[in-house]
């Protein structure tokens, strides 16, 4: 089976820094996959690369079989809008815009009109436990809410990737537990694979299978994973 | 887990039969390894030579030992000393792991690996117990919750030796 | 503490120099623009003094001195190429008489001096255009402490007593005049500018110079408030006391303002020649009189670092309160409604006064100026007001996502969005006003003369009322007239003792026609025609010269023969010319010097006086745009860049998300353009109907549309201002690449 998102041998240097030196990972579709490693291990920029963020100096990215880091930036704007969603760790929101408007605005980008817009971005208040939050603005939300509405914009355009850097890296640990079970769900939900990237173990814990960044180069661990089944169904059994 | 000193606890709240303690037992504490009669019945024993509890008379009724057990003033000091009593922190895994580790540099093993194997194999277990505490009610989540920090103590433990196993090496073989 | 402050404010890095360096290079403009009008006020004043002299022939002086009388005969009003001369004539009758300021001595008979500017006109244009107007020969140059401006024309001619003294209009004077006349009514030919109404203009036009320049200090102490907040919340975290914050924070903005200061004071010096040669009066000034007094180059020098030091203050308050800073974004009060009101005043004050025109100069003054400025006043606190209206008019019905970020971010806090543009605004109001005025008394003007013919043409001689400039003009003068290249038509214009043709229900002797021959009549026509068979025309007292002569008029005819009108005594001789100056001041010059108790009159001085202060006060609104434009201009991208660095990390989310860099760049284009041009809209609209009442209620005239010129500069303007924007704009690029998103 051809995975969904996978980079082949990526190397990438800041300068005269390499942050990635022949990196390999690779997302089936329908997988949560973790991706943990220390502070500056290039995490961060491997999951850039994968996103289409930056440009690999060398290897490949590949995105449903096909190579997408060789498009121009345009092309590679639009797959972000179209097939990618994002969730990071804080201040993603527009300040001027209400939450509702916010988890609309990929939406809006993409050419939909307002009202069917704000129409789909709705239903995710009462998905996510923000009932009653829509006209407030993110310096109204507390720390927990905003990142629910950031999840919302993630995955509101029903992204074929969500990719998530350390997004419970600015909340408590019940709260992160929170958004995290919240975005799994939702993923799994839409059958969006999610990508995430994180240093603790208990949030990488609610992935299907992780890799481990170690030195600009990428490790599977995977134990026992079976593509698409969801872990509840191994535990259950 | 002291099954004689949780058992002291759960008579303290009423008098109860050997069934009952058995049944709270399992409800609480015995997480997938229920508590089996033949221990319950012996611990009683013990502690009734010990004083701590008084069988009641045989109720009449079909089963074996429908004997009420009533906790005795010793048996409430000794529980209520055991429950103000802050547990000794112990480093239990520490040993075993640790000793993995060093004696797989000793020999010129590749502890790496053998580090990111535990690692795989805490992380699956976690795994299994974030699914646990989603879906399972209040008190599995609260017990999969202790499992987990747990485990994600080690699992730092297991990060921080990774990173630093050339100097320990270096020790180690020195 | 405050040797601590001022370290910390050098070792800042990057960001602190270039804000102090920004508040330093915004105090020198400013300063420089503030000292330069306060010299212009002065200038004005010490212009009014050193003309007093001029006066000395009033009748109501009535200074004496126990000297030799001097004789003074003042020979106003005199003009060379639509430009005043002051023409005085002086005959001194002992060693003891009064000398004018300037002069080493008097000019004795047969001499005369002249003004520098004078002095190389004479000896620079042809003698028969010019010097042969005047009786003597040059011999000396006027000191500039008699003269007004470097540019002005004056003339004293040297006189035999006994022959000066026999002419009308001679005074015999023993003192020099040194303040203005009692009463100035008709014999004072340097009155001087109205200083109460020129101070009151150079207000206005100070106020629109420096509101752009204080809104650019607060601009850019506010540049980078975020990373400042967060130093002196740490500061305060660790201990420090709000008043030790705010003693740093006004030393940090104190130094770049006394820095500036000094650096304005250079920056006026080094524009000194400059500013001479903008004409506020009309002329240019000397460069020695623009001069600030001491008093004024005190207040200066302690005023603007206070004033810094009380910006810093109010712009940072936020963080002497709270150690924590200020984190939260909280929508700010929207502004309400009431802030249109001054603006509705101000028009409503304007309103008001047409059909009511105060009577006097002083009132008119008073109403009108108020009035623009209460406009001005009314533009800048309306203009967020009118900014959050256009915005949430907007916001409320877009789909485009960057329209939406832009509006909303102007419907929150509209204020910041205004302050940018606020000093653009301002300049367009007094450009468009100004340009609006002037252009419409220009062309009100331009009507009037209906015939162009009227412009070529030179009357000298007697106005109607007087005694006929003389009994018959000789031959030889007629000839010498009609041998100036470019001569077209002569007419000889007669005295009409007998009244005839008269209009019996006015009985004034200035109402009383005067006399052509129909030949006469026919080498002119611009002034009219006779009857057909006719030989005698009475021509209206004004008919000759008047700005509504046309072709068509047809004169009555007047029961004379000809040859009997020609022993009439001749009233003025009306000459047509080709309309070059050359051909026109040869007539002149020659006329003058034939009968040189009389003057010539052509349609270009009449209007000349008024002429050039219009155009002065033109150029006051060029400058003022000039120097408003780049200044707003560096507020607005100064602000541009705040926004941007406030918001880089939700917009380089954006960008990861997939927004294109052109949505960003709409976002920011937007808003700035958007308030940009609603209240640019406004202020031309605003400039314009303020102009339009201002004209209607003065002048009874229509406000004629400005022509291109005008709609060129505002575009001008406008996309000066859109480029700076757009300037900003690669530095969105920068600042929202994916490592601004990264996380911590």
């Amino acid at each position: 089976m051809t995975p969904l998102i996978e980079a082949r041998d990526v190397e990438l240097s800041f300068g005269e820094t390499p942050a990635l030196r022949g990196a390999s990972l690779a997302a089936e579709a329908g997988e949560v996959l973790a991706v943990m490693g220390a502070s500056g291990s290039g995490k961060s920029t491997l999951l850039h690369c994968l996103a289409g963020i930056l440009v690999p100096d060398a290897g490949e990215v590949l995105f449903e079989g096909r190579r997408i880091d060789n498009l121009d930036e345009n092309r590679r704007s639009a797959l972000r809008r179209d097939s990618f969603g994002f969730v990071f760790q804080f201040g993603q929101l527009v300040p001027e815009l209400t939450a509702e408007e916010n988890i609309a605005l990929p939406l809006l980008l993409s050419g939909v009109r307002r009202s069917a817009a704000l129409a789909d971005a709705r239903p995710w208040f009462a998905r996510l436990g923000l009932d009653g939050l829509e006209r407030r603005r993110s310096g109204e939300l507390s720390g927990g809410q905003a990142q629910r509405v950031a999840l919302a914009r993630g995955l509101v355009t029903r992204p074929r990737v969500l990719f998530a850097d350390e997004p419970t890296g600015a909340l408590d640990s019940l709260t992160g537990e929170q958004v995290m079970a919240l975005m799994v769900a939702a993923a799994r939900d839409q059958g969006t694979t999610v990508v995430l990237v994180t240093h603790e173990p208990r949030v990488a814990a609610y992935a299907d299978r992780e890799a481990i960044v170690r030195d600009g180069r990428a490790r599977s661990l995977s134990t026992g994973y079976a593509p698409g089944g969801p872990a509840a169904e191994r535990v259950a059994s | 887990m002291s099954v004689p000193l949780t058992l002291l606890g759960l008579l303290e709240r009423e008098p109860s039969h050997g069934y009952d303690l058995k049944r709270d037992y399992d409800t609480f504490f015995g997480r997938g390894k229920p508590l089996p009669y033949g221990q319950v019945y012996a611990t009683l024993g013990r502690l009734a030579r010990d004083g701590k509890v008084v069988p009641g008379e045989a109720e009449p009724g079909d089963g074996p030992e429908r004997k009420r057990y009533v906790i005795t003033e010793a048996g409430v000091t000794e529980f209520e000393h055991w429950l103000a009593e802050p547990v000794a922190p112990e480093p239990t895994l520490q040993s075993v792991l640790f000793t993995k580790v060093v004696l797989a540099l000793l020999l010129g093993r590749d502890a790496e690996a053998y580090l990111d194997t535990q690692r795989a194999a805490h992380l699956q277990r976690m795994r299994e117990l974030t699914e646990l505490r989603r879906t399972g009610p209040l008190v599995d989540a609260l017990l999969a919750d202790h499992g987990l920090f747990h485990l994600e103590a080690d699992l730092r433990w297991i990060d921080l030796t990774t990173a630093r196993l050339d100097a320990l090496a270096a020790e180690v073989r020195a | 503490m405050i040797a601590f402050a001022l370290r910390l404010a050098v070792s800042g890095g990057r960001q602190a120099v270039v804000r102090l360096l920004t508040v330093a290079a915004a105090a020198a403009v400013g300063v420089g623009l503030l000292l330069s009008t306060l010299a212009a006020v002065n200038a004005v004043g010490a212009t009014n003094e050193r003309m007093l002299w001029a006066n000395s022939g009033a009748k109501s002086r009535t200074e004496t001195a126990d000297v030799d009388p001097l004789w003074w005969r003042d020979n106003s009003p005199e003009f060379y190429d639509g430009k005043r001369l002051l023409f005085i004539e002086v005959a001194a009758t002992g060693p003891t008489s009064p000398v004018p300021p300037g002069l080493a001595k008097l000019p004795s008979a047969g001499e005369y001096y002249a003004s520098p500017a004078l002095a190389e006109l004479i000896r620079e244009r042809p003698a028969d255009q010019l010097a042969y107007r005047f009786p003597g020969r040059l011999t000396g140059e006027i000191g500039d402490a008699a003269l007004a401006s470097p540019d002005s024309l004056v003339l004293v001619v040297g006189q035999d007593p006994a022959a000066l003294a026999a002419r009308p209009g001679a005074h015999r004077i023993t003192a020099i005049a040194t303040e203005l006349p009692a009463d100035c009514r008709s014999d004072c030919p340097a009155t001087g500018t109205r200083g109460d109404a020129m101070t009151l203009i150079l207000s206005v036009v100070a106020g629109a110079l420096l509101f752009p320049v204080v809104i650019f200090i607060g601009t850019a102490t506010r540049l980078s408030a975020a990373t400042r907040e967060q130093r002196y919340a740490a500061m305060r975290l660790v201990g420090a006391t709000p008043r030790q914050i705010t003693v740093i924070a006004a030393a940090e903005s104190t130094l770049a303002a006394v820095a500036g200061t000094v650096l304005g004071f250079g920056l006026f010096l080094a524009l000194r020649p400059l500013v001479a040669t903008v004409p506020f009066t009309g002329e240019r000034f000397f460069v020695e009189d623009l001069t600030v007094t001491a008093p004024q180059a005190l207040a200066v020098l302690l005023g603007v670092p206070l004033a810094a030091a009380v910006a810093a203050r109010l712009a940072l308050r936020r963080v002497t309160v709270s150690p924590l800073g200020v984190s939260r974004r909280a929508t700010p009060k929207p502004p309400t409604a009431w802030r249109v009101a001054p603006l509705l005043a101000g028009l409503a004050e304007l309103a008001w006064f047409v059909g009511r025109r105060p009577a006097t100069t002083n009132g008119q003054t008073a109403a009108y100026l108020t009035g623009f400025l209460v406009i001005m006043l009314g533009l800048v606190v309306a203009g967020p007001w009118l900014t959050m209206a256009a915005a949430r008019a907007v916001a409320a019905r877009t789909s485009r996502p960057a329209t939406l970020i832009a509006v909303r971010r102007l419907a929150d806090d509209p204020k910041a969005g205004f302050r940018s543009v606020a000093g653009l605004i301002l300049a367009l109001f007094v450009t468009t006003a100004t340009v609006a005025i002037i252009g419409t008394i220009d062309h009100n003007r331009g009507v009037l003369a209906g015939d162009p013919q009227t412009r070529v043409a030179v009357e000298h001689g007697a106005l109607a009322g007087e005694p006929p400039m003389a009994a018959a003009v000789p031959e030889r003068v007629l000839a010498e007239v009609r041998a100036v290249p470019g001569f077209q038509g002569l007419a000889v214009v007669h005295a009409n003792p007998d009244g005839l043709a008269r209009d019996p229900s006015v009985p004034a002797d200035w109402a009383v026609p005067v006399l052509a021959l129909c030949s006469d009549l026919a080498q002119v026509p611009v002034v009219g025609h006779c009857a057909p068979g006719a030989e005698v025309a009475a021509v209206e007292p004004y008919g000759f010269l008047s700005l509504e002569s046309q072709q068509s008029t047809e004169w009555p005819t007047a029961p004379i023969t000809a040859e009997a009108a020609a022993r009439l005594p001749v009233q003025s001789l009306y000459v047509t010319t080709d309309g070059s100056p050359a051909a026109m001041e040869r007539v002149r010059a020659l006329l003058s010097r034939s009968f040189p108790e009389q003057h010539a009159r052509m349609v270009g001085d009449w209007g000349s006086a008024q002429q050039q202060m219009l155009a002065g006060w033109r150029q006051l609104a060029d400058v003022v745009l000039l120097t408003t434009l780049p200044i707003a201009g560096c507020s607005l991208a100064v602000s541009v860049m705040a926004g941007l660095s406030d918001r880089r990390r939700p917009f380089a989310m954006l960008r990861l998300t997939g927004a294109p860099l052109g949505l960003l760049r709409r976002v920011i284009a937007l808003e700035s353009a958007l308030p940009l041009l609603v209240v640019a809209a406004i202020a031309t609209g605003t400039g314009f109907g303020a102009a339009a009442m201002f004209l209607k209620s003065q002048m009874d005239y229509d406000l004629v549309p400005p022509g291109a010129v005008y709609f060129g500069l505002v575009l001008l303007g406008l996309a000066v201002s859109l480029g700076i924007i757009a300037s900003t704009l690669p530095l969105l690029r920068r600042i929202t690449g994916p490592e601004a998103a990264r996380n911590g």
